[in-house]
This record gives structure tokens, C-alpha cells and sequence, in this order.
């Protein structure tokens, strides 16, 4: 027994100093030869060529084509160029330039009506292993990233190339008709790029910006785990990736064979890897990063307070809203409408609810970070055909406020009353009380997250103090997607964020046959409620509808617009859309996104565009 | 007796494959029973896409068909398949990185726990009602009764944050201290408060007094008879610690921000990633049974009166 004793301790001794000798030797994090530097103690980081940031967790994939979250493509883009890229002008505004491309010239409209582009590469273009970058590559890169094999995510950014529909097509049993389909880009020589698109949109240089469209080399993706490993990772932008330490951190070097490498300041970016926000801010405030992508909710105000100079609020197109299942019943026991009357009942029902909520509060009181109230569903930071902002054309230009409603601070008391009076020719309203007394229960459904369910819990009191009971249901995540898409529910939390600069992106959901239309527009019983009026006359189209249903006038104006070559008609018929969708009461807008982040103010050349990418190329420290 | 002991392990292997196949089973089913999928997300794919995805990983098959070659193929070609959502990644290599870091962190924590427990619970059994007792016991009472989360939030406060002496994040080189202290002290105080105990019943024990009366020395008395003695509920407390200890590294490496299994564990199932949810359980699963049977088996070493049924 002494013996056993004897070796169990020496075994846990060997295994003790087994785990400290491998504990002490841990991967340099930073992965590449330089080395980075050591100190955490420093409040400054001692070497100004290396930038650490931390946007988010490991990022699913960093395949372009593949990619389909922010922080990903953040990255991707310092590590490909595409035909076309964000840059930031001498005066700080945002623009989209040639990257690749020589030029980006307009297009040539055909008689067919669809648009031919034709782009020229610039010289001595080469990936970063030394190979020759070719208009090929383009053409390889785009029809991987828009295939049937790949199904990629974001794939459909090509559904406005011609052919790309021919490569979707199925017969009823779901095989596909046109197998060995392509989209219509060719490439004559080996710096020509040809492109036909099916309709001109005024938002194609910024696709061609978009990491979905940037080029990659057939002989490096063949490999299916070629995005997974530096040593595989072969790109053609600013920055080599050299080092991936999963989970832990992904290092990026200058890529001395861009064509632009002269004016890429920053050397190195580590891109730590964490989704921890107390942990990404301890890591920020003790000076190991410079720029931290999210910090926990409940330090917002502290950090204003403490980092004014480092703490930024930007615009991010996108909102933050309540959806209604349009097929659920709001309407009292023994209501005795039916059909088209039940549903404007509804419509007006569901307005009314939306003007209960005090928007301001819930931007100021739960929000907490510079967060707009939302008075339209196309968010704030979309331009109208003017160059104006959408939104502040949005609604009845009869009216003195922007959208919808108004959402003004004053203006509360006024929509309470009006949504009372709007709610009291449905529902029986005890004066004494103050009350609804037979409202039906109201379930809210929402994904489990801190902001969501104070939102949540906003929404619900704001209702009870009319009489409404508002149950609220949280959902994990996945669920909560299943029960959304399924329309199993009554009302729930939604968010929406564009992927392109044009309101199209958040008009083209509501589509009866579109995979993110959560109200179910068009489906079961609002199939066949006919009550939509839609007249195009004015823009020279013969389609005057009265009385149709969704699938007749709303799926048709998205189609119209889809084709519409005319800027003017294009944009006034989406303001009639975002109407259409308005006056059904089934979006309850909240709030408009802002993107929070952290920035050390020891750097300077940063920026970021209005999706959320940020960009450190150009960057430097101190000085 | 050693026949008796062959056969026992046998039997306690096959019971462990017997119990993997069911929590196989089981998780297989289950997860594929509850609602949402691996391609959903705030953006929906269309239809056509999510049908070239199910046919590309073989989920458009009935349920029973892709149960059976599952297990086919990792009980042949020990394959577990590719990561539904890290697109391009085997979970076996997703898997074998965070298993490395967490093994590193349970491993060392668990080493610690078991050392510096004993030592301080020897050393307040020893010196029994002295100040250096009772400052053991109310220390270990405190951290007995502080979940890990706390503990980890005050540790990466006081040491990363104020005083900046280890980093905050756990991928960096040292970033694992913090982690380890955090994930042993629990154990440590919970095997002192045992060793204590366990000590002084067995100091209080007739055979100890027979041999101070036979004038055995003090050390002699303490090392060779006491404490070896005192240990044996200490291993019996070998199984609920490395539970803990897998379970706790859970919080520990989200605080941290270490780069284990927990974390991918976590997010394959809020992402519906079957193969990688699979992948999580079968290694977890297998590692509690395995550490179960020897945990089992040292005891009876240690203890001749245990019986082995």
C-alpha cells in the first residue's frame, strides 16, 4: 500500500509538472515570426505596426463566397480585392471605387433589356503566392459562388446576373433542369471581364465591393479545407492571412505582392477571436487591444462617460422591430367580421398597438447606445433617388414628421389618445378603469438575450396599462428561428440589416414566396384575402389593381420594381411598397441599429462602412 | 482474486460502450426531434438552396438511414463526419484543438485540486482548533460556496484588469492561470474539507493510538498510517470532481475566453451543427465513463474491504 501511495504521487507529480511544462511553452498566440509584443502591462502597445482588434468570435468560415456574417467579411476584406471596394475620400464621406478594375464604367443597356458590363483589370495583378491574377479568376470565382454545389448563403447576390436563374431552375421533384448552367460573365482575354446583368440597379458597383464577388483561384479552392489553414490561404488583397490559432486568434501580414502594398500602413492586424464582452472590454481597458467590436450593455453609460474620445455610436442600415403573424385572430370573442373586414380591422388594430410604445424610452431607457427610434421598416442610412434619406420621405408627405408616425417625444400623448380611440371601436374600454376589458391575450415571442427581453418586458407593460394581458415566451435562438419562419405565433421580436445600400433589401422579404417573410404575407388564410389596391399607371406600366391580394399587387410591385430602369419610378414605387407593408400594421418598427465599438485613441486611419465593415489597411498608431 | 478483478473490468467496459452507443442514440434522435436546423439563421437561404444543402450532407435521407451510417462510420472509420456550419472543417480536427486546450486546463486544475487539498487539509487536521485551522476551514467555506462564474469575474479583475499581472485572454501565453485557479479552487477546498475530516477520524482510530503507545514516531505515524488511511474518500471524490471539473470549464473558458471544447459544445447546438453536436457528446461522454471506471477501480486498490460486484 505504501508503494502505491508512493507512485500515486509521484504520477500526479510527473502529471503536474507535465501540464506546467505545456503550459509554459502555449502558442504565441500572434502565430507569426515576428512576434508580438509581449507586454500586457503597457498602456500603449509598444510596437506601432501591429494593431490588435477583436471583432467577434471564430469566424464560421473565411471563404468569400461562403462568408456571410460581418466580422467575416470585415476580414476578408482586408484579405481579397474585388472589382470595386469602400475607400474613404479626402473629406471622410464614403465612396466605391475602382479597386481591381481599372475604371467602373456604366453599362451598355442591350435590346433585350438586359445591361453588359465590361470591366478592364489593372497591371501586374498577382495573388499572394506570385501567380498571376486573371479576368478567369473572376469568372471562375463568380460562378462557384452563385452554384447550386456551393449554396452559399449569400449566393442569391447574384440572382440579377444573367443566367443565374437558369442555374436555380428545378422541376417539381427538385432536380435541376439546367445542370451545366452559367451565369453570363466571360472573360475574352485574360484582363477582360464581361458581365450581363438582367436589369440595371443602381447598387451594382456596391455588390462588386461585396466579399461574395471577389475572385478566387480554382486550383486553391479545389481543396474544400483550403480556408481553414494560412498555409492553404492563398488571397489577392492587402493582407496574407499567416497565422489562425482557432478559437484563439487570426493574424494578418501586409501582402507585399498587392498592387497597392505602398499604401497599406498598417504590417500585422491580430484579429482575436471572443464573443465574451466583459472579457473583450478587460482585454480593451488594459490596453492588449485597440479596438473591441462590442461591449457588454450594462457598462454603456460608464463608458461613455470614462472614454468619450474612444467610445463610437455609427449608423448601421439596419431596424430593430416587432412582426405580426398576420393570419393570428386580435379580434374579440363574438366579433362577427370575416375575411377582407376582419383583416382592416386587424391592420388598424395592430397601428394602434404600435403607437402605445414609447419608441424614445425604449432608446434611451433600454437601448442605450445612441439607438433611433424607428418610425419606418426601411431603416435610416438608405438613400432615395434625391440622395436624400429614404425615411424622411417615408408616409404621407402631407405630414410634418418622417415615416409613419411620429415619434417624437411630444408627440406620445397625442398617438396614446389616438390609439386609444382607434382600439375603443373594437374593444369594450372601462372609462373608471381606464382599461380594455376584452382584449385577447397577446403572446410575444423573443430570442433569448439581455436587451431583447427588457424590450420585451417594455412591451408588455406599456400594453397591460390599457388592459391587454401580454404573455412572453423566449425562445433559444434556433427555435425561435423554426417558430418565426413557421409563423407560429402571435407577435415577435425581429431585426432586420440590409446587405446593400438600396431599400430593395428590405422590400423584397415581404414576397409571399420569400424565405424571410415571417408575417406570412400571402400564406394561409391571408392567401385569399383580397382587399390591396395597387395602380403603377403613373410610371407608365398598365397594372391598376383594386381589390387584390397580396400575391396580385404586392409580389407584382416587387417584380416591377425589380425591372424598372428608371431611377424616379423606381424609388417612388418602393415608398408605394414600404405603404402596402405599413398600412398592414404587421411591422412594428422600434428602433434603427447603430453599431457600437471601441477604438484606442492612439489610432488613426480607421473607418468603417455603413454594413459594419471596418477597416484598419490604413491605419497607423501613435504619432 | 485477480480473475475476479479481469473479469470486473471487462464488465465495466462493456457496460461504458453500452452506455456511449445509448447517449449516441439517444442525442442522435433528439437532436434531430427538436425544432430549427443547421442552415436557418436571421437571413433565410431559399428553398432550393437548404434542399442542395440537406442532399450535399446527406440530410434529405430518412432519419433511421443517417442514424445508421453515422454509426457506421464512426464505429468503422472512427469518421465523424464534416462541420455542418464550419464549412470545409472535419469535426474530429475542430474537436482534437479544443480538446487539447481543455485537457491542458481540466488536467492541471484537477492535479492542483488534489495536491494543495490534501496538503492543507492534512496541515488543519494537524493543527486542529489552531488559528491556522480555522483560517484553512473559513477560507474553504468560501470557496466552497462561490459559484465559479464569480470567482472568475473577481480573479480577472483583480489580476488581469487592476493589477495586470496575467493577461484576460485565455489563448495567450500564461492566459491559462487564471482559468486553472479558477476552475480548482472549488475541488481544492472541497478535498481539504475531506482530507480534514477524513484525517481526524482516522487520527481519533485505535490502530494510531497502538502505534504512538508502541512509540512509533510522529511523521511515521502521520505518513504511513494516518494520511494514506484518510484518503480514501478523497478518491471516491475523484468521479463528482472530474464532473465538475468538465462541467465548470464550461463558464471558465467563456470568462476567459479560452479556446476549448466548451465553447464549441455551446455553439453547436444554439447552431444545430448535428455533426459537431455528435462529435461534443460522444468525446464527453466518453471521457466521464472512462474516468468513472478507473476513478472505481483505484479505489478498490486503495481500499482492500471494498468488494467489487
Amino acid at each position: 500500500m505504501k508503494k502505491f501511495l508512493a507512485l500515486l504521487l509521484a504520477l500526479v507529480m510527473v502529471l503536474s509538472l507535465a501540464a506546467c511544462g505545456s503550459n509554459g511553452d502555449s502558442e504565441d498566440p500572434s502565430g507569426n515570426e515576428g512576434g508580438e509584443p509581449s507586454g500586457n502591462q503597457g498602456e500603449t502597445p509598444a510596437d506601432p505596426n501591429t494593431l490588435n482588434v477583436c471583432l467577434a468570435s471564430e469566424p464560421d468560415t473565411l471563404d468569400p463566397a461562403l462568408n456571410s456574417t460581418v466580422d467575416g467579411a470585415t476580414m476578408v476584406s482586408h484579405l481579397f480585392a474585388g472589382l470595386a471596394k469602400w475607400a474613404q475620400a479626402e473629406d471622410g464621406t464614403l465612396e466605391i471605387v475602382a479597386d481591381c478594375a481599372t475604371e467602373l464604367p456604366e453599362g451598355v443597356v442591350n435590346d433585350d433589356g438586359t445591361v453588359t458590363y465590361t470591366y478592364t483589370l489593372k497591371d501586374g495583378l498577382t495573388w499572394s503566392d506570385g501567380e498571376p491574377l486573371t479576368a478567369q479568376d473572376f469568372v471562375f470565382a463568380w460562378n462557384r459562388a452563385a452554384s447550386t454545389d456551393l449554396a452559399a448563403d449569400y449566393g442569391y447576390m447574384f440572382e440579377l446576373v444573367d443566367g443565374y436563374a437558369d442555374m436555380w431552375a428545378t422541376d417539381d421533384d427538385g432536380n435541376y433542369l439546367n445542370p451545366d448552367a452559367t451565369l453570363n460573365v466571360q472573360a475574352p482575354d485574360e484582363k477582360t471581364i464581361v458581365v450581363t446583368l438582367t436589369t440595371n440597379v443602381p447598387y451594382w458597383n456596391e455588390l462588386l465591393a461585396f466579399p461574395t464577388y471577389f475572385p478566387v483561384r480554382e486550383d486553391i479552392v479545389s481543396d474544400e479545407a483550403w480556408a481553414t489553414d494560412p498555409s492553404t490561404y492563398v488571397s489577392n488583397g492587402p493582407y496574407t492571412m499567416t497565422g489562425w490559432e482557432h478559437d484563439s486568434v487570426i493574424t494578418l501580414t501586409k501582402n507585399e505582392h498587392f498592387y497597392d502594398a505602398e499604401n497599406v500602413t498598417m504590417e500585422t492586424i491580430n484579429c482575436y477571436l471572443s464573443d465574451d464582452n466583459n472579457n473583450m472590454l478587460t482585454n480593451f481597458e488594459n490596453g492588449d487591444w485597440q479596438l473591441i467590436d462590442a461591449v457588454p450593455t450594462n457598462e454603456i453609460e460608464r463608458l461613455q462617460a470614462d472614454y468619450a474620445d474612444e467610445f463610437f455610436i455609427t449608423g448601421q442600415i439596419g431596424t430593430y422591430y416587432a412582426s405580426w403573424n398576420i393570419n393570428a385572430h386580435l379580434l374579440p370573442e363574438g366579433s362577427t367580421l370575416t375575411g377582407a373586414e376582419a383583416e382592416a380591422a386587424e391592420s388598424e388594430i395592430r397601428t394602434a398597438l404600435a403607437l402605445l410604445l414609447d419608441r424614445n424610452y425604449i432608446c434611451t431607457e433600454i437601448g442605450q447606445a445612441g439607438q433611433q427610434p424607428a418610425s419606418s421598416f426601411v431603416a435610416m442610412g438608405m438613400s432615395d433617388a434625391d440622395g436624400s434619406e429614404f425615411y424622411m420621405n417615408a408616409g404621407d408627405p402631407s405630414d410634418d414628421y418622417a415615416g409613419y408616425y411620429d415619434v417624437s417625444d411630444d408627440a406620445y400623448e397625442a398617438n396614446y389618445t389616438q390609439a386609444i380611440e382607434t382600439l375603443k371601436k373594437y374593444y369594450e374600454f372601462d372609462e373608471s378603469t381606464q382599461q380594455f376589458t376584452n382584449v385577447p391575450s397577446i403572446t410575444y415571442i423573443y430570442n433569448t438575450d439581455d436587451n431583447n427581453k427588457a424590450i420585451a418586458e417594455y412591451i408588455q407593460s406599456a400594453w397591460a396599462a390599457v388592459g391587454i394581458n401580454v404573455q412572453l415566451q423566449n425562445q433559444e435562438w434556433n427555435t425561435f428561428l423554426n417558430t418565426r419562419k413557421d409563423g407560429n405565433y402571435t407577435v415577435a421580436r425581429n431585426g432586420w440589416l440590409a446587405d446593400y445600400n438600396d431599400p430593395i433589401s428590405f422590400l423584397d422579404m415581404w414576397t409571399s414566396g420569400s424565405g424571410n417573410n415571417d408575417v406570412q404575407f400571402g400564406r394561409g388564410d391571408h392567401e385569399s384575402t383580397a382587399m390591396y389596391d395597387l395602380d403603377l399607371t403613373p410610371y407608365g406600366y398598365e397594372i391598376n389593381i383594386t381589390d387584390g391580394t397580396w400575391a396580385e399587387t404586392y409580389d407584382v410591385l416587387i417584380s416591377t420594381i425589380k425591372t424598372c430602369t428608371d431611377d424616379e419610378a423606381r424609388y417612388a414605387m418602393m415608398h408605394i411598397a414600404e405603404d402596402m407593408l405599413m398600412s398592414t400594421g404587421c411591422i412594428t418598427p422600434l428602433y434603427y441599429y447603430t453599431d457600437i465599438y471601441m477604438l484606442d485613441d492612439s489610432v488613426q486611419g480607421f473607418y468603417c462602412n455603413p454594413l459594419g465593415y471596418k477597416y484598419f489597411m490604413h491605419c497607423t498608431i501613435g504619432g | 482474486m485477480n480473475s475476479k478483478l479481469l473479469w470486473y473490468i471487462v464488465k465495466r467496459i462493456l457496460l461504458a460502450v453500452a452506455t456511449v452507443w445509448l447517449v449516441i442514440t439517444v442525442t442522435f434522435f433528439v437532436t434531430r426531434a427538436v425544432p430549427g436546423g443547421p442552415f436557418l439563421g436571421e437571413k433565410a437561404i431559399s428553398e432550393a438552396a437548404t434542399a442542395a444543402l440537406e442532399a450535399k450532407y446527406g440530410l434529405d435521407k430518412p432519419v433511421m438511414e443517417q442514424y445508421l451510417t453515422y454509426l457506421g462510420d464512426v464505429i468503422t472509420k472512427f469518421d465523424f463526419g464534416p462541420s455542418l456550419k464550419q464549412r470545409g472543417q472535419d469535426v474530429i480536427d475542430i474537436i482534437g484543438r479544443g480538446l487539447k486546450v481543455s485537457v491542458k486546463l481540466g488536467v492541471t486544475a484537477a492535479v492542483i485540486a488534489l495536491i494543495s487539498g490534501v496538503v492543507f487539509g492534512a496541515i488543519a487536521a494537524l493543527r486542529r482548533n489552531k488559528f491556522v485551522d480555522k483560517i484553512i476551514m473559513v477560507i474553504t467555506t468560501a470557496f466552497v460556496s462561490m459559484p465559479s462564474f464569480i470567482m472568475g469575474s473577481l480573479l480577472l479583475v483583480l489580476f488581469a484588469l487592476k493589477l495586470r499581472l496575467v493577461p484576460a485572454n485565455g489563448a495567450e501565453a500564461g492566459g491559462l492561470i487564471l482559468p486553472v485557479i479558477t476552475l480548482a479552487l472549488y475541488p481544492m477546498a472541497y478535498i481539504t474539507r475531506l482530507t480534514r475530516s477524513s484525517m481526524l477520524d482516522v487520527l481519533g482510530q485505535d490502530y494510531i493510538r497502538t502505534a504512538r503507545a508502541k512509540g512509533v514516531s510522529g511523521p511515521k505515524i502521520i505518513f504511513g498510517h494516518a494520511l494514506k488511511n484518510s484518503l480514501i474518500p478523497v478518491i471516491t471524490y475523484f468521479g463528482p470532481m472530474l464532473a465538475y471539473i468538465v462541467t465548470g470549464s464550461l463558464v471558465v473558458e467563456q470568462i476567459f475566453a479560452v479556446p476549448g471544447i466548451g465553447r464549441s459544445f455551446v455553439s453547436s447546438i444554439t447552431d444545430r451543427d448535428y455533426t459537431m453536436i455528435m462529435g461534443t457528446t460522444i468525446v464527453l461522454a466518453t471521457l466521464i465513463v472512462v474516468m468513472n471506471l478507473i476513478s472505481d477501480l483505484l479505489y478498490k486498490v486503495v481500499d482492500p474491504r471494498i468488494t467489487l460486484e
